[in-house]
């Protein structure tokens, strides 16, 4: 049934057209609300929908190829893989409750869910395009809504935060442009020699052609062209020292902002050096694997311990994704299938749990004024069902086991030892550290004397709109964690096709 | 004799002879503006007639042609039509109530056809003859507001300098006769080829490229331009910036690529390094700018240092890296007078040209002010907008060409890095529409004829960014002309 349908190109036309639908809607606050909500649920719903048709065999499923600039060799090539899959599902469902979670946005509503959805269109089609030149497109695309996004709802502070976002990804994007274009123009007369591409053709943009020829290049030229992708991804996700620009972006971008861009924005990152890197420049990728390994290693021990140093509540949450991101890292670096497949499921286990934490942070400025942890204390009576979703959002993060996160970060330690023998404890030593700003923060924040900077009279706890996105969080969180197969079912038969090497 | 070849340009002759004389008939400047379109849209249907039913016989002698209309020229007059149109349209209202209206419509269009002679030009005789007139008539239009103190300051100078440039190229152009004993340019190729460099051709490339650098606006030779753009009407710095501009550049191709591909070894690292200087001091000079016109200016400094990097790839990459700066060359016509069409509206509803007059606007023009975004992003490059495909084609030609010849990998690099650091300064005025809290909240109210050329430049902008393979087609073959031996 489904072999007819462009289920792929609807994916990510859906948001579009529910983005402009709901920006031309301008007055009617509550109707653009259901309006976005509609549109979003399309996207989730087909991810849901090609989650059930999805076959377990590791190639690429649901391929869709249309012709669309024939002189420079590009077309809209998209397709899914384990990996995407679990990507594009994460996507869709984060959107989706983010829209709900905005349900009390006042200004400019339309204009807010209009951004929403086109950056819902712009991700999905990051992680389901095999076409460099359309990847890069909406590699950019994502970008502008997210730049506005803070730029107009953000905090104070925000129009230094937004411009150094825009600049510090687009330079990076730049890079990673350079990086692409001498793939493109390296390998294209292996590609015409293979018959691949016609013989007056310039090259293809496309992913899979590309990379079944790139390991014919030069090991100097390959790392070269590494070198520039690598740059552009690292910056995304973020590593350590290119992370400055994340804690400005989240301490001012609106809640759901915060939520997308440490849900998904930085997975593009990761997901570009699985997707690109490792693939089609495999001899690059063992060179860098020091290099890669050393990076990891560093953002998690340095956002652990700025973890220790923060005050703001948001600002601890946005340290602690450099740190969950450089176990991503540093499982990809172990360049082996155990470890890929780990920093594959890290990666969907941090898009939940950052989630909530960014949702729990946005509650508590809302509903106390602040977010400064010593002006907070003693809240846990007061606002019983937020301070439950905290704690329980923090112990997912710090890692307890029966929950998505223990399994993760324990996979990738475990092919941390597999390759690197006892410097596994190097970072399974910042685990007590994030265990220690995590309670300390809660201990601060909900526990304790009551302090007299809030005014508990007003204090609503969490309203239905946000218990629900929360409740879905922390179901996945719990279930994924007792029954991390599923995930993991999903991403193992495609890690051999993306690392061909195999254990290193 | 057919004349054919030039009945783009006489159709417009025609219509700017007749416009002062029918200002008696029709005082309103709409009237005029609205015969002025008809004039245009003449051309741009005799131009297509041309695309489609095949090109006229050159004029002059055969072997050595005078003009001639070919695919490059047809590209060329289009953007320059082009242009002509969407600022003839905003123009109706903008000039409503001055003086000399006919002599504004009349100006533009010999402008207009002044610099189509210059693309269809063979010879350099032609070449000069077409560069006067575009230059004559673009003295008068930024001279148009005489009693404005600015206006009449930037039209002195941009006199000083033009006869002063027009002076040095001549004598670089008569010089390269003296050498080679003939005005065509290919004549003139074939005779260098035999001689070879000599000081007097270092000479002379070197006074075509100071000549012709400060039409276009080259670093060094920039300085003129901001002040010009700021002192004249925002129409005629349209004009200006996305048509006059473009004219030097397509006489740059035409001198270097079909006149002096003998000498390339002698000007090839020179213009790299001047495009590099040019989009760098472009760039560096806009991040200060408080006016939104100077700032423009600035950017178009830096967008011709991107286009003239075609030249020096074409010694190598040929007709691909000239594909790159032709397709620039149309999507710049559009973004960037696209953005100054939005100046010169909101100067029409008395909103001033500081970038900090701009706070607000979100609010109170939706439409320009999303309209100015999407124009400022594409000049930025951000996909999927048509300046980043134009901009994406020449990349990739600096590192086509860098397969072979290392150091034009620069080039590319350059771009690379200009880009991102262009968009702090687009985004700055962005960000003063959308975030800052203006003084005032009350809507704007635009004539229709305005909307109209802006929206001309939107839908340009946003679909040379989706459906630009005809386009970049159409590029192609217009590039190919400057390489005869392509086409053998």
């Amino acid at each position: 049934m489904l072999e007819n349908i462009p289920i792929l190109s609807l994916l990510i036309l859906f948001p579009l057209v529910g983005a402009l639908v709901v920006f031309l809607m301008g007055k009617s606050d509550k109707a653009a609300k259901y309006t976005a909500l509609f549109f979003s649920a399309i996207p989730l719903a087909l991810s849901i929908l090609v989650l059930t048709e999805f076959s377990l065999t590791g190639g690429f499923q649901f391929e869709e190829q249309y012709e669309w600039i024939s002189f420079l060799g590009i077309s809209l090539h998209l397709a899914v893989d384990g990996v995407s899959i679990t990507m594009v599902f994460l996507s869709a469902l984060l959107v989706f409750l983010a829209i709900l979670f905005s349900w009390d946005v006042k200004e400019r509503l339309n204009q807010y869910l209009a951004l929403m959805l086109i950056l819902d269109a712009g991700i999905l089609g990051v992680f389901t395009s095999l076409d460099y030149f359309v990847f890069y497109i909406f590699w950019e695309v994502v970008l502008i809504p997210m730049y506005f996004l803070i730029a107009i709802w953000g905090g104070v502070n925000r129009a230094y935060a937004s411009i150094k976002f825009f600049i510090y990804t687009h330079v990076a994007s730049l890079a990673m442009l350079l990086g692409i274009f001498a793939l493109y123009f390296t390998t294209a007369p292996m590609l015409i020699e293979n018959g691949v591409i016609p013989a007056d053709a310039i090259g293809t943009f496309d992913m899979l052609a590309i990379a079944s020829v790139a390991g014919g290049l030069g090991e100097a030229l390959q790392i070269a062209i590494f070198g520039a992708l690598f740059f552009g991804f690292i910056v995304k996700m973020p590593m350590v020292p290119f992370h400055t620009w994340l804690p400005d972006a989240h301490v001012q971008a609106p809640t759901a902002g915060s939520v997308l861009l440490a849900g998904l924005l930085l997975k593009m990152g990761s997901y570009g050096i699985i997707r690109i890197c490792l693939p089609t420049l495999p001899t690059a990728a063992v060179d860098f694997q020091i290099i890669m390994a050393v990076i990891g290693v560093v953002s998690i021990i340095y956002g652990a311990f700025a973890c220790l140093a923060q005050t703001d509540l948001k600002k601890m949450v946005a340290y602690s994704s450099v740190s969950h991101m450089g176990i991503v890292m540093l499982g990809i670096a172990t360049l082996s299938w155990l470890g890929i497949a780990a920093a594959v499921f890290q990666m969907f286990a941090h898009g939940l749990i950052t989630a909530v934490l960014f949702m729990v942070c946005g509650m508590f400025q809302h509903k106390t004024g602040t977010r400064e942890i010593p002006l907070l204390g003693g809240l846990a009576p007061k606002i019983p069902i937020l301070s439950t979703v905290m704690m329980m959002g923090f112990m997912a993060s710090l890692g307890l086991p029966g929950m998505i996160g223990f399994l993760a970060e324990f996979s990738v330690f475990t092919a941390t030892f597999d390759t690197w023998g006892l410097w596994v404890f190097v970072p399974i030593a910042t685990v007590a550290l994030t265990a220690a700003y995590y309670l300390w923060a809660m201990q601060r924040s909900i526990f304790g004397e009551l302090t007299d900077k809030i005014d508990t009279s007003k204090l609503h706890d969490a309203y239905w709109f946000e218990i629900i996105p929360l409740a879905v969080l922390l179901g996945l969180i719990v279930l994924f964690g007792i029954w991390p197969a599923f995930v993991m079912d999903l991403i193992t038969p495609s890690i051999p096709l993306v690392w061909p090497l195999g254990v290193i | 004799m057919d004349y054919g070849a030039i009945y783009p340009e006489l159709i417009l002759i025609l219509f700017a002879a007749a416009l002062p004389a029918l200002h008696w008939l029709f005082k309103s400047s709409r009237a005029l503006a609205s015969i002025s379109l008809v004039g245009i849209a003449a051309s741009i249907g005799t131009v297509v007639y041309y695309m489609v039913n095949g090109y006229p016989d050159v004029i002059g002698n055969v072997n050595t042609p005078l003009l001639g209309f070919d695919a490059l020229a047809a590209v060329f007059s289009l953007v320059f039509l082009s242009v002509a149109f969407y600022v003839v349209l905003a123009s109706a209202m903008y000039i409503e109530g001055e003086n000399h209206l006919a002599e504004y419509y009349s100006l533009i269009l010999l402008a207009t056809a002044g610099m189509m002679l210059v693309a269809s030009a063979y010879d350099l005789i032609t070449i000069f003859v077409g560069l006067e007139l575009a230059s004559m008539s673009t003295y008068a239009l930024v001279a148009f507001r005489k009693r404005d103190k600015r206006g009449a300051e930037a039209a002195v100078k941009y006199v000083i300098i033009g006869a002063f440039s027009s002076a040095l190229a001549l004598y670089g152009i008569s010089i390269l006769y003296g050498l080679a004993g003939t005005s065509n340019l290919e004549g003139i190729n074939a005779a260098l080829a035999v001689q070879g460099t000599e000081l007097a051709t270092l000479l002379a490339i070197a006074l075509v490229i100071a000549g012709f650098g400060f039409k276009v606006a080259i670093a060094p030779f920039h300085m003129w331009a901001p002040d010009v753009y700021e002192g004249a009407p925002s129409t005629v710095s349209a004009l200006l910036a996305s048509s006059s501009k473009k004219m030097g550049l397509v006489l740059m191709f035409k001198i270097f690529l079909v006149g002096m591909i003998a000498l390339k070894a002698d000007w090839d690292v020179v213009v790299g390094i001047l495009a590099i200087l040019t989009m760098t001091v472009g760039n560096i000079l806009a991040l200060s700018q408080t006016n939104i016109k100077r700032m423009l200016a600035y950017s178009s400094i830096a967008q011709a240092g991107y286009i003239l990097m075609a030249l020096p790839l074409a010694t190598v990459v040929s007709d691909y890296a000239i594909t790159g700066g032709i397709f620039h060359i149309i999507t710049h016509a559009f973004m960037k007078g696209g953005a100054f069409i939005v100046v010169a509206a909101l100067a029409y509803v008395a909103i001033g040209e500081s970038i900090s007059d701009y706070k607000g606007l979100g609010k109170r023009s939706p439409f320009l002010a999303f309209s100015m975004t999407i124009f400022l992003f594409a000049l930025a490059g951000i996909p999927p907008l048509s300046g980043f495909m134009s901009k994406v084609v020449l990349i990739s030609a600096s590192i086509q060409a860098a397969e072979t010849t290392q150091w034009m990998l620069w080039l590319g690099v350059a771009l690379v890095l200009n880009s991102a650091l262009s968009l702090y300064y687009y985004v700055r005025v962005i960000k003063n529409m959308y975030v800052e809290k203006g003084d005032s909240v009350e809507r704007i109210k635009l004539p229709v004829s305005m909307a109209a050329a802006v929206a001309i430049c939107l839908i340009a902008t946003i679909g040379l960014g989706i459906f630009f393979d005809p386009v970049l087609e159409l590029s192609s073959e217009a590039a190919k002309v400057l390489f005869p031996t392509l086409m053998g």
